[in-house]
């Protein structure tokens, strides 16, 4: 792009300018240079555990996909409680490819918590929450903590009855939490009871108020990331400096054959597995057998049963919120609280309290998964 | 001011009569408070029940049907002969007791006045008429279905005679074998009755307007329905099947040969769910009773057997393709509402079997069959969108496949290019 | 690949590669955006909405004193003109033991052909065993379609 040749105003004609095509007018006005800067000069470290450097990508990209799809359900879906099932019904039976979309983004859900859960425990192994980037990690477990009020404000929504029942179950937890507890449940059902103001509450919170607060949360996360550039584990980091990939090309053509993979999955699992809508809501009947919440709330729902009544004067199921919640603070915390790993003191204590966690969480998930009569409650 | 007086005593004091509007207050009864003070298990009882008595809310006293005087104290002046005192009634004079109210237009309209008055009438026409008229004692009269002290209206479920207790009622002598022997009647038909489908939908359904002894015998005038009569009873519920039978060649049939109607295939109180077996040839049959095999008569029940057989295993076949089709995840719930149809079908191919033709039976089947047809069509459809899906699953997850090819060599390219 | 093979024209290869690359990122974007765009587009039949259904039949389609079981969430409902010209509608399940109504035109009123229940053309029980009247759906017209909706 040649300038204009000096004139006798000082500033530039850009009218003058010689003609641009239109992608380099876009790129101009939009400054997509300075961006395209940037990008060059991103670089991925390559070391043994490069491969979980792709986890935040698929867990960013599984959320796009789950926008994607939640944008084409909301153009069929109706929130009130005499018509939300009769929508997925008919989203599932008579729109073109609807049975598609909405199972796309109930497995889609499921994968996104997945991938965001891993993409956690790789971040918390590989050390990645060291100064300078806890607050990538703060952010990040934010973002874990409304990926799961996604998926819970969600499952409410088709109406039918696991869901409400299993609304019900899960509303009454914070129920528990001593003092402000009966407000805030009452808060979350919109009344004393799960009903339609329920549905019309979790609809605005899954489609407006999560959105809203994840974008800011997500932009502020990916800005971190940017600013403070790709971590390297500490036991990668003792053996020296290490080769490194640029981001474009190399790293995001990795990132499309991971998401590639994963588009494949789910529509596989929508034409194998659809996913199921079963009976409509009836507040007036039973509760029907194994009821339970989505599988990432599990290992808390497991673990709510085996508490005793009472400990000590004081309801099981509170000290049980309670220490969710204390449990819930030190994850945010821990980058604050593992301070030698900020100064490459190999944290082995962590790593064995998190492992314990994590077995925990498995087996009481396992636990919850069996037919009733088979787990020890 | 005198007059007021007066005419205000008058109202006080007069006695009640039989001319009293219904609803007044019971009248005061020197024969309850007497009775009730003796403490006699035969004479104490009735004076007690009666305070439940609809004769009672209705304002009448125990003089008014035994006679006597309610008023006296002492016993002599109380059953005084020359005051109508009647004591017991014996079951010869309790229909005509009965009857000189209940047959009265004019009197009953002061207390309800639309309650039939023919009773009496009816009566004399029952078997226990007739058999009280010849002398005999040891059958039914009005105050053994309706009791004599605790009289209640027919609408409260107490009452002996309300519709989910009359069987019980009748049962009460009909199942005595002594008593039924001395009449030459069968004492079995609670029994019967018990397994029928009626009794079912009476007692269990709580469905009022089900059959029960009064519905088919009558109520006062209690006899068995003439054998001729017996599709015009049964018709007057089942009005469908009453029609088909007339327009049938059964109906001749069976008048000529005095075989009871309905019945004959039926039974008159074990009347249980007919099934399709009792057109077949089997044990259940009902058809081979009279039609001989070989016989045209056998191989019309045989064909409308085959027709019903085709159309319940062409809706079944159908539901379980559905089925499959829903299990795989597919929305086949309008299809189902479609196929509800072949259902509706067959019940009223069942129905076209009282023709007794198998061109009726024929015409019905073929019906549902259209119905089972265009649903298996359906779910075929279903099946192939499926089955569509998965092709469309597999064309995609191949451009998936060869983009992913395409990036891992332009990777391994710009690898070559740039180590 | 041996690097003493000669690779013939690196730079045609490339093209390739990278057409290769542009072509099926594109078409796999195409199978995506497919059923996307049919997605939006609304199917033609009305939605199964359990308060209120777009029914496909025009008002003309029934004529005065004639009347026809319809589905709506499921369940049949009878609906009618009368020989007046009004268009009526009530649940068609019977209320004694749930078989399905029918229109009599002769008499202009409902009948239950299992047991000869009958209903008046405001649903009510006229004679038979039926214990209670017909349920009551709301019949509008919008245009050139018939709506129901519970009453």
């Amino acid at each position: 792009m040649s300038e204009a040749t000096r004139s006798s105003s000082a500033v530039p004609d850009p009218a003058a300018a010689p003609r641009l095509s239109l992608g380099e007018w876009v790129r101009d006005r939009l400054g997509l240079q300075d961006l395209a800067r940037l990008a060059s000069k991103k670089e991925v470290p390559i070391h043994r555990h490069t491969i979980f450097y792709y986890l935040g990508g698929m867990a960013l990209f599984l959320f796009c996909v789950q926008v994607a799809t939640g944008i084409l359900l909301l153009l069929y879906y109706r929130p009130s409680a005499t018509e939300a099932f009769e929508s997925v019904q008919y989203i599932m039976a008579e729109v073109p490819f609807g049975w598609l979309i909405r199972s796309i983004h109930s497995w889609g859900a499921n994968l996104f918590v997945g991938a965001v859960v891993l993409h956690l425990v790789s971040v918390f192994f590989l050390k990645a929450y060291r100064a300078p980037r806890e607050m990538t990690w703060i952010s990040g477990v934010f973002l874990l903590f409304l990926s799961l009020g996604f998926g819970f404000s969600g499952y409410l929504l088709p109406w039918n009855e696991l869901s409400y029942f299993a609304t019900k179950v899960g509303t009454d937890v914070p129920a528990q939490i001593p003092g402000i507890g009966p407000l805030l449940s009452r808060i979350l059902r919109g009344g004393s009871d799960v009903t339609g103001a329920t549905l019309s509450r979790f609809y605005g919170i899954h489609v407006a108020i999560l959105p809203a607060v994840s974008t800011l949360a997500l932009g502020l996360h990916l800005l971190l990331v940017q600013k403070k550039g790709m971590s390297v584990p500490p036991s990668v980091e003792r053996k020296g400096a290490t080769r490194s990939m640029r981001f474009v090309p190399d790293f995001l053509l990795r990132d499309m054959i991971g998401w590639l993979i994963a588009v494949g999955l789910l529509a596989a699992l929508a034409a194998f597995f659809p996913w199921e809508l079963g009976r409509k809501a009836d507040p007036f009947a039973p509760a029907p057998a194994g009821i339970r919440p989505e599988w990432y709330f599990l290992s808390m729902f497991q673990a709510l049963k085996y508490l005793p009544a009472e400990i000590a004067g004081v309801p099981g199921e509170t000290l049980g919120v309670l220490g969710f919640s204390l449990l819930a603070a030190v994850i945010v915390a821990v980058p604050l609280l593992d301070r030698g790993a900020s100064r490459g003191k190999p944290s082995r204590l962590w790593d064995v309290l998190a492992v314990l966690v994590l077995i925990g969480a498995a087996v009481l998930t396992v636990l919850a998964l069996m037919p009733p009569g088979k787990a020890a409650s | 001011m005198r007059f007021l007086l007066a005419a205000a005593l008058a109202v006080l004091l007069r006695a009640p009569a039989l001319g009293d509007p219904p609803g007044a207050a019971p009248a005061p009864s020197g024969c309850v408070d007497c009775h009730l003070a003796l403490g006699d298990d035969r004479v104490s009882p009735p004076a007690a029940a009666f305070a439940d008595d609809v004769h009672a809310r209705a304002g009448l006293t125990c003089a008014d049907c035994h006679g006597g005087d309610p008023k006296a104290e002492d016993q002599e002046v109380a059953h005084d002969r020359r005051k109508q005192f009647r004591g017991k009634p014996g079951p010869r004079q309790i229909p005509e007791l009965c009857g000189g109210c209940h047959g009265d237009a004019a009197r009953m309209r002061q207390f309800n006045p639309s309650l039939r008055v023919d009773q009496l009438t009816e009566y004399r026409t029952s078997g226990h008429g007739k058999a009280l008229a010849k002398g005999d004692a040891m059958v039914a009269t009005c105050a053994s279905c309706h009791g004599a002290h605790g009289v209640l209206a027919v609408t409260d479920a107490r009452s002996p005679v309300y519709p989910t207790r009359i069987a019980e009622t009748c049962n009460g002598c009909h199942g005595d074998s002594g008593l039924m022997a001395a009449h030459k009647l069968p004492s079995d038909i609670y029994a019967k009755y018990r397994r029928s489908v009626h009794f079912e939908t009476l007692t269990k359904k709580g469905d009022l307007s089900a059959p029960t002894c009064n519905s088919c015998h009558g109520n006062h005038g209690a006899a068995p329905p003439q054998v001729a009569s017996v599709a015009n009873v049964c018709g007057m519920c089942h009005a469908i099947f009453a029609d088909q039978f007339k327009a049938s060649p059964h109906e001749a049939a069976f008048a000529e040969m005095g075989l009871p109607g309905c019945v004959t295939c039926h039974e008159s109180h074990a009347i249980v769910h007919p099934t399709d077996e009792a057109l077949a040839d089997g044990s259940e049959s009902k058809c081979a009773d009279c039609h001989e095999p070989g016989t045209k008569g056998a191989a019309a029940a045989a064909a409308m057997y085959a027709d019903l057989k085709r159309l319940r295993e062409n809706t079944a076949a159908a539901k379980e393709q559905l089925r499959i089709e829903a299990e795989a995840g597919m929305e086949v719930s309008r299809i189902q509402f479609d196929l509800a149809r072949a259902d509706e079908a067959l019940t009223k191919a069942r129905a076209d079997v009282h023709y007794f033709s198998p061109a009726a039976v024929e015409k019905a089947v073929a019906e549902g069959l259209a119905v089972t047809r265009s649903s298996r069509e359906a779910a075929t459809r279903v099946h192939a969108e499926r089955q569509f899906r998965r092709k469309g699953l597999f064309a995609s997850l191949g451009l998936i496949v060869v983009a992913i090819v395409a990036l891992a060599a332009k990777i391994r390219d710009l690898e070559r290019r740039e180590p | 690949m041996q690097k003493d093979i000669a690779e013939p024209a690196p730079d045609s290869r490339r093209r390739w590669l990278s057409y290769l690359l542009g072509g099926s990122l594109g078409a796999t974007l195409v199978s995506f955006l497919y059923p996307v765009l049919r997605f939006v587009v609304p199917p033609r039949t009305s939605e199964p909405s359990l308060s209120e259904i777009d029914l496909e039949l025009k008002p003309s389609d029934i004529p005065p004193n004639s009347g026809r079981i319809v589905p709506f969430a499921g369940k049949p409902v009878l609906l009618f003109r009368t020989a007046a010209g009004e268009l009526k509608a009530f649940g068609g399940t019977c209320t004694h033991l749930a078989c399905t109504v029918q229109y009599r035109p002769a008499r202009s009123d409902i009948w239950c052909a299992c047991h000869d229940g009958v209903y008046d053309a405001n649903g009510t029980t006229i004679s038979g065993p039926p214990p209670r009247p017909l349920t009551r759906i709301e019949v509008n017209v919008r245009g050139d379609k018939i709506v129901l909706r519970r009453a």
